[in-house]
């Protein structure tokens, strides 16, 4: 089985592929682009709520830290639902332009973050939770999101 | 445990970046005036004072400055570091820099020791300060990737290339120019321009291209060992500049071949980048390939006219690869910061970061700038080309500062007026 750090890092790349066909399809259309939004939207928020149902939560028992890292990624998660729900709605307007803006600012926001998450919350959440590494992937794997 | 690269003052305070990236464009302007009012021969000999000082103010007063802004930003991001009290050594280093830059260049043209002095002092302690903090900050990272490498060599290239300028410039108050002079300037020039901003440029690039245009990632082998191969070569040009300068065109034909497949593979990136847009950073990263190409090229082969063309090379090396990279970086960056700050501070109805840039403004910046390039070059076989291009070049200028400072000030107007106040961003903020 894939450690934290390797099952959410993959989980990133999947979401990353998903807006990159995304943005390469509303320059041609912006009715198939809205689907990809949405199964974009979608991997995302599943991808959100493995880390703030299941990892976060795990990692915060163990180190007792509650107001650091992990309050700043929850911070950006929420950065990022509103820009998401602003890049659909670009869409369903129909207004391109608009819709690329928010693209735009949103692949920054989201590539910074990822980063932070990959190059540091997960190596800390992998040496910390090691030992039940696999239960935890196996939670966020089997989760149901709201 | 380290975890001051996540902790919730992560970011660090707009101002530390901002200070440096408002400067650069009045260094710009300043340039583009001081060779408004030179002669156009003068400006062909690289030891002028006014070209040593027109060097100065685009390498200090823009690039360095643009340089050090960006990486008090970038630091916590790429590598998880964090810079110590960077508000503070931001402001403090920035006013020692600005006061040392200016002395210089006053000292210069006027020979005078005592602005020479103060420049010394300003321009030491304002390098040596962030350049030592930026280091200290780079013991705390945990992850050492590519990009967290390339950042630490450049370093170290900066550290080396400010105390060799500090060399250089002692012996201008001392007016003692020792036999070593043009040596340590040659070594100084070429780590500056290759070591500190050429592996800085290489280093962002690694993550900057897969990132933020999704294009191919780096292959392990550039990453692994195009820093580390430039490097050598570096040393190479150091060594052979002491001690065999016949031999000089061997490391100059290492350093350009390295740093000319690294610019090529960036072209052949961005062409098979997925991101549809093209925007005017990737006009900027075009044209900084095309003048690193033909910079290099001269360089190289400028060997065999005496050097007679290494202002030339210098144009499009030092303006055409670096001050066009850099451009396109603060495009990207400024417009990034001011969203980020202000929807981190609870303002979500704020304009998309496409939005807070006139396009046709940038377009006509890029349009301006790459004109005074291309009359620079020319002006050196038809000088009467020259004023023109300055005055280009000084608007070209003029208009950047004015495209970098509108986000700049939405986010003041914002901070003053605070249109929507979102309760909910400031409740997960808690």
């Amino acid at each position: 089985m894939s450690t934290i750090k390797e099952f959410l890092t993959q989980d990133h790349r999947r979401c990353d592929e998903l807006f990159a066909q995304m943005e390469e399809t509303a320059v041609t259309s912006l009715d198939d682009a809205k689907v990809l939004c949405r199964e974009f939207i979608d991997a995302s928020e599943r991808h959100f709520q493995m880390e703030e149902k299941v990892m976060f939560l795990e990692f915060e028992a163990k180190t007792g830290m509650t107001q650091g890292p992990t309050q700043m990624m929850r911070m950006e998660h929420t950065q990022m639902r509103a820009l998401m729900q602003d890049m659909l709605r670009a869409l369903e307007a129909g207004n391109k332009d608009k819709f690329f803006g928010f693209s735009e600012t949103l692949m920054i926001l989201l590539q910074q973050h990822n980063m932070k998450e990959e190059q540091m919350l997960y190596t800390m959440a992998q040496q910390h939770l090691s030992a039940e590494s696999d239960r935890i992937v196996d939670m966020m794997d089997s989760i149901i999101v709201d | 445990m380290e975890l001051n690269g996540l902790s919730i003052d992560q970011a660090p305070p707009i101002s530390a970046p901002l200070r440096f990236f408002l400067t650069a464009p009045l260094f710009g302007v300043l340039a583009g005036i001081l060779i408004f009012f030179s002669d156009a021969t003068t400006l062909m000999s690289r030891f002028s004072t006014e070209s040593i000082v027109i060097t100065h103010v685009i390498t200090i007063g823009f690039l360095g400055f643009v340089m050090l802004g960006a990486m008090t930003q970038m630091l916590p991001v790429l590598a998880g570091a964090k810079i110590p009290k960077v508000k503070s050594i931001a402001s403090i280093s920035h006013i020692f820099l600005v006061l040392g830059s200016v002395f210089m260049f006053f000292g210069f043209y006027q020979s005078n020791a005592f602005y020479n002095s103060i420049a010394f002092f300003g321009l030491g302690s304002g390098f040596l300060l962030i350049l030592g903090a930026i280091a200290i900050s780079l013991k705390s990272v945990i992850h050492f990737n590519a990009t967290v490498k390339g950042i630490s060599v450049s370093i170290f290239f900066a550290f080396s290339i400010v105390l060799m300028g500090l060399y250089l410039l002692f012996s201008y108050i001392t007016q003692e120019i020792s036999a070593m002079h043009h040596i340590v300037a040659n070594i100084h020039s070429v780590w500056a321009i290759f070591g500190f901003a050429g592996i800085l440029i290489i280093g962002v690039s690694f993550q900057v291209l897969p990132m933020f245009y999704v294009a191919p990632h780096f292959k392990d082998f550039c990453l692994d060992r195009v820093i580390p191969i430039i490097s050598v070569g570096l040393f190479a040009w150091l060594g052979v500049n002491i001690f065999t300068p016949e031999y000089a065109y061997i490391a100059k034909a290492w350093v350009a071949l390295f740093f000319w497949a690294f610019t090529t593979t960036v072209w052949l990136k961005l062409s098979r980048r997925r991101r549809p847009i093209t925007d005017i950073t990737i006009w900027y990263w075009r044209s900084s390939s095309i003048f690193f190409t033909l910079g290099l090229f001269s360089w190289v082969f400028g060997e065999y006219f005496n050097n007679e063309y290494i202002v030339i090379v210098s144009i499009l090396i030092g303006a055409g690869f670096i001050l066009s990279t850099m451009i396109g970086m603060l495009y990207k960056i400024i417009p990034f910061l001011v969203w980020f700050h202000l929807n981190a501070k609870g303002y979500m109805s704020i304009p998309t970061m496409n939005e807070m840039i006139n396009k046709n403004v940038s377009k006509l910046q890029f349009i301006l700038f790459i004109a005074s390039l291309l009359g620079f070059i020319v002006s050196f076989f038809v000088p009467e080309l020259l004023k023109a291009s300055a005055i280009s070049f000084i608007l070209s200028m003029i208009v950047l500062e004015y495209n970098i400072i509108m986000p700049v000030l939405l986010y003041k107007k914002t901070l003053q007026t605070k249109p929507d106040f979102d309760m909910n961003m400031m409740q997960v903020a808690n």
